[in-house]
């Protein structure tokens, strides 16, 4: 310990600058792989939940991007005559949300309602951290059960009652909350699985037949841009996709099990792929220049390291030395990334972004910890190369002569 | 060059140096100009280009590494020139004027790839302005050698 000491005080901090250099090219491989390991993690977290919903048999809905959408044209009369076909013919999983209600609450946040029906509830089979699951079976003038987010459970406990006075049926509804839903429960975007948005501060409303034939329009046409159709055939959709025309002036898209599985490949595994080879191109440049970096601090202090090893320091001691200094510079970076990312989470609670809010040891979640290993396995393998390379050319050049200089 | 304190090695460490800040600012320009249809890759890039002038600005240090060890390696020749005849002005002018040759043609070589690209050829004049001030900062440096 007291070499290092030494070695720190009087040799590397005396060039300090070759230090904030490597620290710098480490924090950018750190962040950049930061980065790219929690976006590959995210997206194969919304491909892993879209798994539920893209099963065999099923069809996703998608407004084509051609289809001219003119509200004036479309009037309830034509959403409900939809949801009645729909209702007599076919199963479908539904879900909405982004619907902001004002809802008080202990942290002031703003309150989203995600609506589902019971097709789509038990696709996504969500987990609870208290109480039962959601009941179906309720009438609009009761009290309508709910679960709730964990942020939202602070104010309104399994139990407890919630009163919306603007609602999409039109009425004052009241809420009763049954469950909580677990810390961080997630719904990841179809169309870009990278992107999530968390239930913290969410109550899942659940919707039946006669909820959405009280709905107001909105509530029914947004339904509709993301229905999923189970168990169907090809025909059984182009039937569906022929009552939406006839009825809303809308050209549905609907997409099998194979065609979102070709779909991702080909968009989302190209994007994944386009993002891998930047990532391993800026690294490599990276430790290319941090090899560099290296090379000139022995160049630099190639005399002290060698009157060190004249009076007795061994190689192996010196190899010690070079990876608890490097591993000292690795942890700063770490430092570094683990406090701008707790800062950027901490940053949604100061702007009060409930879709972003999240819990977690530090701010951080689960996601955030598994990058962040990523990291530490980079540090490790970029320490090695940079502490062997240091050695080697040490050792290469002879004791005497590096005395002299 | 004779009297040049740069060496073949040291003029090609200092243009790849250069090379690699212009590099890094033309890669995210050129990102700028793609017309990216996937969101993955858009909110990929997005921390990186929002904080483009910090993170080109932090790259640059990679130019002070480069005077401070071509400083710190030259300091006994510097001096043995100086014991021979030579004046610490003019070592200091010639310092100064090779790094801006090498810094001039790494500069004309990056307006270039611009202009094939059809980019803002003024995109690189932050980039230009900061190794000119580490220049003068490296080039004082020289003058204090005089009293090894």
């Amino acid at each position: 310990m007291k070499i290092f000491k030494y070695f720190i005080s009087k040799i590397f901090l005396r060039k300090a600058v070759l230090g904030i250099s490597m620290i710098l090219l480490l924090c950018m491989a750190n962040y950049i792989t930061f980065t790219s390991s929690r976006s590959i993690l995210s997206t194969f977290q919304g491909y892993q939940e879209t798994k539920y919903i893209n099963q065999e048999g099923n069809y996703i809905a998608n407004l084509d991007p051609d289809s001219h959408m003119d509200m004036g044209l479309i009037n309830e009369n034509g959403t409900q005559a939809v949801y009645s076909y729909l209702n007599s013919y076919y199963n479908y999983a539904f879900y909405v949300d982004g619907f902001i209600v004002s809802v008080p609450n202990v942290d002031d946040m703003e309150v989203h309602l995600s609506y589902m029906n019971e097709k789509y509830y038990k696709l996504k089979q969500f987990e609870l951290l208290q109480g039962v699951d959601l009941s179906f079976d309720y009438q609009l003038d009761d009290e309508i059960p709910v679960l709730v987010g964990k942020g939202l459970s602070k104010t309104y406990p399994v139990g407890s009652t919630i009163r919306i006075e603007e609602s999409a049926i039109g009425l004052p509804i009241t809420l009763k909350v049954k469950g909580v839903l677990k810390q961080n429960a997630y719904h990841s975007n179809y169309y870009a699985l990278n992107s999530k948005t968390y239930y913290n501060f969410s109550i899942l409303f659940p919707v039946n037949k006669d909820f959405i034939n009280h709905a107001n329009i909105d509530l029914q046409l947004n339904g509709l841009m993301d229905i999923t159709i189970l168990q169907t055939s090809e025909e059984g959709v182009a039937d569906l996709s022929e009552v939406l025309k006839d009825n809303l002036g809308l050209d549905f898209n609907f997409f099998s099990q194979k065609e979102n599985y070709d779909y991702f490949n080909e968009y989302y595994l190209h994007s994944l792929k386009i993002m891998a080879t930047i990532t391993f191109v800026l690294l490599a440049v990276i430790t290319c220049i941090s090899v560099w970096n290296a090379l000139v601090s022995v160049r630099l202090m190639l005399k002290d390291f060698t009157i060190n090893l004249l009076v007795g320091l061994s190689y192996s001691k010196l190899r010690k030395i070079f990876y608890i200094y490097f591993g000292m510079l690795s942890f700063i970076n770490l430092a570094v990334v683990f406090i701008f990312t707790a800062f950027n989470r901490y940053g949604c609670w100061i702007r009060k972004d409930a879709t972003f809010v999240t819990y977690g040891l530090f701010g951080l979640i689960g996601m955030d910890w598994l990058a962040l290993l990523v990291v530490v396995l980079l540090d490790i393998i970029i320490g090695i190369m940079i502490v062997e390379t240091m050695l080697r050319k040490i050792k290469r050049i002879p004791i005497s002569l590096g005395v002299l200089q | 060059m004779k009297k040049s304190l740069f060496r073949p090695a040291d003029i090609l460490e200092l243009s790849a140096v250069y090379i690699l800040c212009f590099s890094l600012n033309f890669a995210f320009d050129y990102v700028k100009t793609i017309d990216l249809d996937s969101y993955i890759l858009k909110s990929y890039f997005r921390p990186f280009l929002e904080y483009q002038l910090l993170i080109v600005i932090l790259f640059t240090f990679i130019v002070v590494v480069f005077h401070y060890q071509m400083l710190c390696r030259k300091k006994a020749e510097v001096f043995c020139r100086i014991l021979v005849g030579d004046t610490a002005f003019h070592i200091t002018i010639r310092y100064a004027m090779d790094c801006l040759l090498v810094l001039m043609f790494v500069y004309l070589l990056s307006t270039l790839v611009n202009v094939y690209w059809n980019f803002n050829l003024i995109s690189n004049l932050h980039l230009v302005a900061i190794f000119i001030t580490y220049i003068l900062i490296s080039a004082w440096q020289v003058r204090k050698y005089e009293n090894f």
